[in-house]
């Protein structure tokens, strides 16, 4: 095979001038950054210390190698820019076409500077890059927008109205229903005047080993069909993401009452087994998935980071309250999870609860920035330091803790920590081996071993996400698989230690980034609350504080492995290790 | 990480994986490395700089299964390719490498959870907790075997496209059978149907226990349950039989929760045959001689049913895919209460207590040892 056959194209669009280049990366680049969010983090370490809404900053759409191939679950999209929420390198990763779409237009990424004098329409497709002038309104629903622009067989993301009304978390919506949701780059997007990015193509996509990527394709699928997280009756396939609210409810580790508590007692109103009862919803999957963990019913049923946080993080057990206060986030484009969490805090600061239509007022009033929305658009730090109680803010690195609370899973606890772009679980998502048992247990009220633990799985999660895979498939299957799908399809010759190395050089890069724009080791420590304040006890089950020194020991040990100085920056050695492979 | 090394030590121990202490060195690291060794030597330090893993094992297997591996590696001096579930399924291929070089090791596990290294032993790795090294020492132990007689029986047989074996490799099998055959399981310390949630926890974890300490199921695999009304209580995903305290789900067969979702990934398959036996009790192993009998006669179409002393066999992948073993083991239970899946394991039901079944699991692998050895013995090879 010849590695030079496995080149990333990318296609470079200024809005302001409305002129376009389109260049491939070179094969070491192409090989050392594998696309994605390799790509991403690449183009973004190039303009380092930029402020996120700079006219200059990037906003990068980018494909993996394994998109439009036979290997399951990989259409993923990941969006890659500065956070105007966290201030951290940000990138997020999202379903639907528009992977599929871009790659079939021949173009594994788009880099989008400047910004349009007035509302662009960004148009990509075979015949190259149109802009169009937008006459659709700004606040207008998403679905209305989705709507009049059509797909014409392709796939759009879209900002919505609290993009344009300031809201720091406002998501990119793709087609409707998948987001882009994390860190705020739909506000970027919105900075550089993108109301909607089209894209469509009809080329085909190249796998160099067709048998290869068969032999790839059935490995995986057995062990999807292997995992009952994945394909058990009890699991993503039959349920949705929704099938986890029961699991961290027994395992009292649900945030409730702004991680005051962690159970609710009224869980069960927004099940996995109460949404199918209450809404029959249909299944649908992002293209060539055979996991199909979207859910819809008459509207779209909530994630399970999103039921959790509009039920039980504000006490609420109003399903429809939950559903409704979804399908505003997702109308006026914002992310769920910190819209959720920014409420709490609100709420516990002002010792009120906001529960049922009250819920569903303050999630409406944050999209339209009118009353206390003109505050919960900031995220919760914001809104905590500007209350005079920073302590209340549920974040790290200002970005919101999600569904999992971290004194039930240390290996969590750590990760969000140490998540290069703030309090997030999908970095490392632990969450497999301290909850799911995959690829095997491990004691989740233990730092034992984890900080190296953290370390692997965050290169791991770079990868998959520099490669267009999706989560969910390393609930079952691994690295090892998925490595020679992705051999089988570039003609690369590489392994999973080959690519675990790369995910290594892209998580270490995006850490150097963001000690660049001033982070350090104060910034990897969770809120004070998770040290000094128990979780709620269950049956056999006590969720004590986390123990300070154990976490700073933990912590410590990681920037060991990570290649860290004492203070979290990023060692000599390894920046100029990191700068060698940028230069290639 | 200290508490791992020396679990794991005492488990390939207690499994009769390996011979003694002194056959295995395990090795974990975080940012410093512990191990079951004084010092670390400098090839595992290498290999830990090679590869992104945070466990290791190193260790040469007890005899039988060794000299089980050497033959295997004289036939295929570079790759092993089992096709036993476990194989299929997790490990895939075994790498064979000549000699304790840590980049030559680190070529193979670049690749593979694990391999072989010629003359010397085998090298597992984890990147998460060394129970991974573990699973897949022993699951390369396990395939190997099965791979052997079922290369050995079905050649001589004149199933597939291998020439038959000469008469040294049968009598080789037949000296191996002596070692590996199973003894009838002990009674189990838990006599009687369980009731309470605590003795069901109790009864489980006897039973579990017992397949283990029988051979009759290998590192994490195979599960067991039980059925008490609506509800049935399973062994979780991944979990080990003889470690199941704190690893069974509860699981309401109405699905009003889906806290089952940890559950063992033949969830499905055991409320199935529940609804079709009316039993109470399933347990499911993998024992050496039900499986490579299973595998007698060539690859079973899915669908298709063939019969080893009685019981019957049906192919079938793990889980609930569209070629589950959910869609053909539970019709096969409800007319036998015991199956073989093909390449897989045994499963055996009872309306009663687990030493019914356990008794059935352990006596369809007594005649699966027996039946072995009788296509060994009575089947002419190849001249020596």
């Amino acid at each position: 095979m010849r590695s030079e056959e496995y080149r990333i194209r990318a296609l470079f669009v200024d809005v302001r001038s409305r002129r376009t280049h389109a260049c491939e990366f070179s094969p070491e680049t192409s090989r050392e950054f594998l696309g994605g969010r390799g790509s991403g983090t690449l183009l973004l370490s190039g303009r380092p210390t930029l402020d996120p809404l700079d006219e200059e900053a990037p906003l990068v759409f980018s494909t993996g190698a394994l998109t439009g191939s036979r290997i399951p679950s990989s259409a993923r999209m990941v969006i890659s820019g500065f956070s105007p929420l966290t201030n951290t390198v940000c990138s997020s990763s999202v379903g639907g076409r528009l992977a599929l779409a871009m790659k079939r237009s021949g173009v594994d990424l788009v880099c989008i500077t400047g910004r349009a004098s007035q509302p662009l329409v960004l148009v990509i497709d075979d015949a190259g890059v149109s802009f169009e002038t937008s006459t659709l309104p700004l606040d207008a629903p998403l679905s209305r927008v989705f709507a009049l622009l059509g797909t014409g067989g392709g796939s759009v993301a879209a900002v919505g109205g609290a993009a344009w009304k300031g809201c720091r978390y406002a998501s990119i919506m793709v087609d409707g229903t998948f987001s882009s949701g994390r860190g705020g780059l739909g506000a970027v997007m919105a900075s550089k005047n993108v109301q909607a990015v089209k894209i469509r193509g009809s080329g085909a996509v190249r796998t160099l080993n067709r048998e290869g990527e068969e032999a790839a394709r059935r490995d995986i699928i057995r062990l999807f069909d292997a995992s009952p997280a994945i394909m058990g009756g009890l699991g993503l396939k039959t349920f949705g993401t929704a099938a986890l609210v029961d699991l961290m409810a027994s395992r009292r580790m649900m945030p409730t009452a702004n991680f005051r508590r962690t159970y609710f007692d009224q869980y069960q109103t927004f099940c996995a087994g109460r949404i199918r009862e209450h809404t029959s919803p249909k299944h649908y999957a992002c293209p060539g998935c055979p996991i199909a963990c979207k859910q819809k019913a008459i509207t779209e049923i909530p994630e399970f980071e999103t039921l959790s946080h509009f039920g039980a993080l504000n006490e609420n057990a109003d399903l429809d309250a939950i559903i409704e206060a979804n399908r505003i986030c997702n109308e006026a484009g914002m992310d769920t999870i910190t819209a959720a969490s920014s409420i709490a805090c609100l709420a516990e600061i002002r010792e009120e609860r906001y529960t049922g239509p009250l819920l569903v007022d303050m999630v409406r009033r944050t999209a339209e920035s009118s009353g206390d929305g003109a505050l919960l658009k900031l995220g919760s730090a914001e809104l905590a330091r500007r209350l005079g109680a920073p302590e209340k803010s549920m974040s790290v690195k200002s970005l919101e803790l999600p569904a999992y609370d971290p004194r039930g899973a240390y290996g969590m606890a750590l990760a969000y920590g140490t998540s290069t772009r703030g309090g997030c679980h999908l970095r490392a998502y632990p969450i497999s081996h301290e909850i799911l048992r995959k690829p095997v247990a491990t004691d989740r009220f233990s730092f034992s071993g984890k900080a190296r633990i953290i370390k692997i799985s965050e290169d791991l999660n770079a990868v998959i996400d520099s490669i267009g895979a999706c989560k969910f498939a390393f609930f079952g299957a691994s690295l090892e698989e998925y490595a020679k799908g992705f051999a089988a399809v570039t003609g690369l010759d590489v392994d999973q230690q080959d690519l675990l190395a790369k995910g290594d050089t892209i998580y270490t890069l995006e850490r150097h980034i963001n000690c660049m724009r001033g982070f350090a080791r104060d910034d990897d420590m969770l809120p004070s609350r998770f040290y000094t304040e128990a979780g709620t006890p269950g049956p056999g089950i006590e969720v004590p504080p986390i123990e300070r020194a154990a976490y700073e020991e933990a912590l410590q040990r990681y920037y060991r492995i990570r290649g860290c100085n004492p203070d979290g920056t990023i060692s000599e050695k390894r920046r100029e290790e990191i700068e060698a492979c940028r230069r290639r | 990480m200290q508490a791992q090394v020396e679990k794991y030590l005492a488990k390939l121990i207690r499994h009769r994986l390996v011979a003694c202490e002194d056959d295995a060195a395990l090795y974990g690291l975080d940012d410093v490395i512990f191990s079951n060794r004084k010092s670390v030597p400098a090839q595992a330090a290498r290999l830990f700089d090679l590869l992104n893993i945070n466990s290791l094992l190193a260790a040469r297997p007890e005899p039988v299964l060794w000299s089980v591996i050497t033959r295997l590696t004289e036939d295929s001096p570079q790759l092993i390719c089992p096709r036993d579930c476990e194989s299929l399924t997790f490990i895939h291929d075994i790498p064979v490498v000549p000699s304790f070089d840590p980049a030559l090791l680190a070529r193979a596990l670049n690749r593979r959870k694990g391999c072989i290294v010629r003359d010397t032993g085998i090298v597992t790795t984890g990147t998460v907790s060394l129970e991974q090294a573990f699973i897949s020492f022993s699951s390369i132990c396990f395939s190997a075997v099965v791979k052997l007689f079922t290369d050995t029986i079905n050649a001589l047989c004149g199933y597939g496209d291998d020439a038959p074996p000469d008469a040294q490799r049968v009598r080789d099998c037949l000296e191996i059978l002596d070692h590996l055959a199973p003894a009838p399981v002990a009674q189990l310390p838990f006599r009687g149907i369980p009731d309470s949630e605590d003795e069901i926890v109790r009864a489980m974890d006897a039973a579990g226990k017992a397949v283990v300490d029988a051979g009759l199921v290998d590192s994490f695999f195979g599960n067991i349950s039980f059925r008490k009304g609506d509800v049935i209580y399973i062994s979780q995903t991944g979990s080990s039989l003889d470690e199941l305290p704190g690893c069974i789900d509860r699981v309401p067969l109405d699905g009003s929760t889906t806290c089952g979702i940890t559950s063992s990934s033949e969830l499905m398959a055991h409320m199935k045959t529940y609804e079709l036996t009316g039993d109470n009790v399933i347990i499911h192993g993998h024992p050496r001689f039900s499986v490579i009998m299973s595998m007698f006669g060539g690859p079973l179409e899915f669908g298709e049913t063939r019969f080893v002393e009685g019981v019957p066999v049906v192919a079938g992948e793990v889980g609930a895919g569209s070629r589950g073993l959910l869609h053909t083991l539970p019709l096969a239970m409800q007319e036998h209460h015991c199956a073989i899946v093909s390449g897989h394991g045994t499963f055996a039901s009872c309306s009663g207590s687990f030493d019914e079944a356990l008794a059935r699991i352990s006596s369809i692998e007594i005649m699966c040892c027996h039946a072995c050895r009788s296509v060994l013995e009575q089947t002419k090879p190849n001249r020596a």
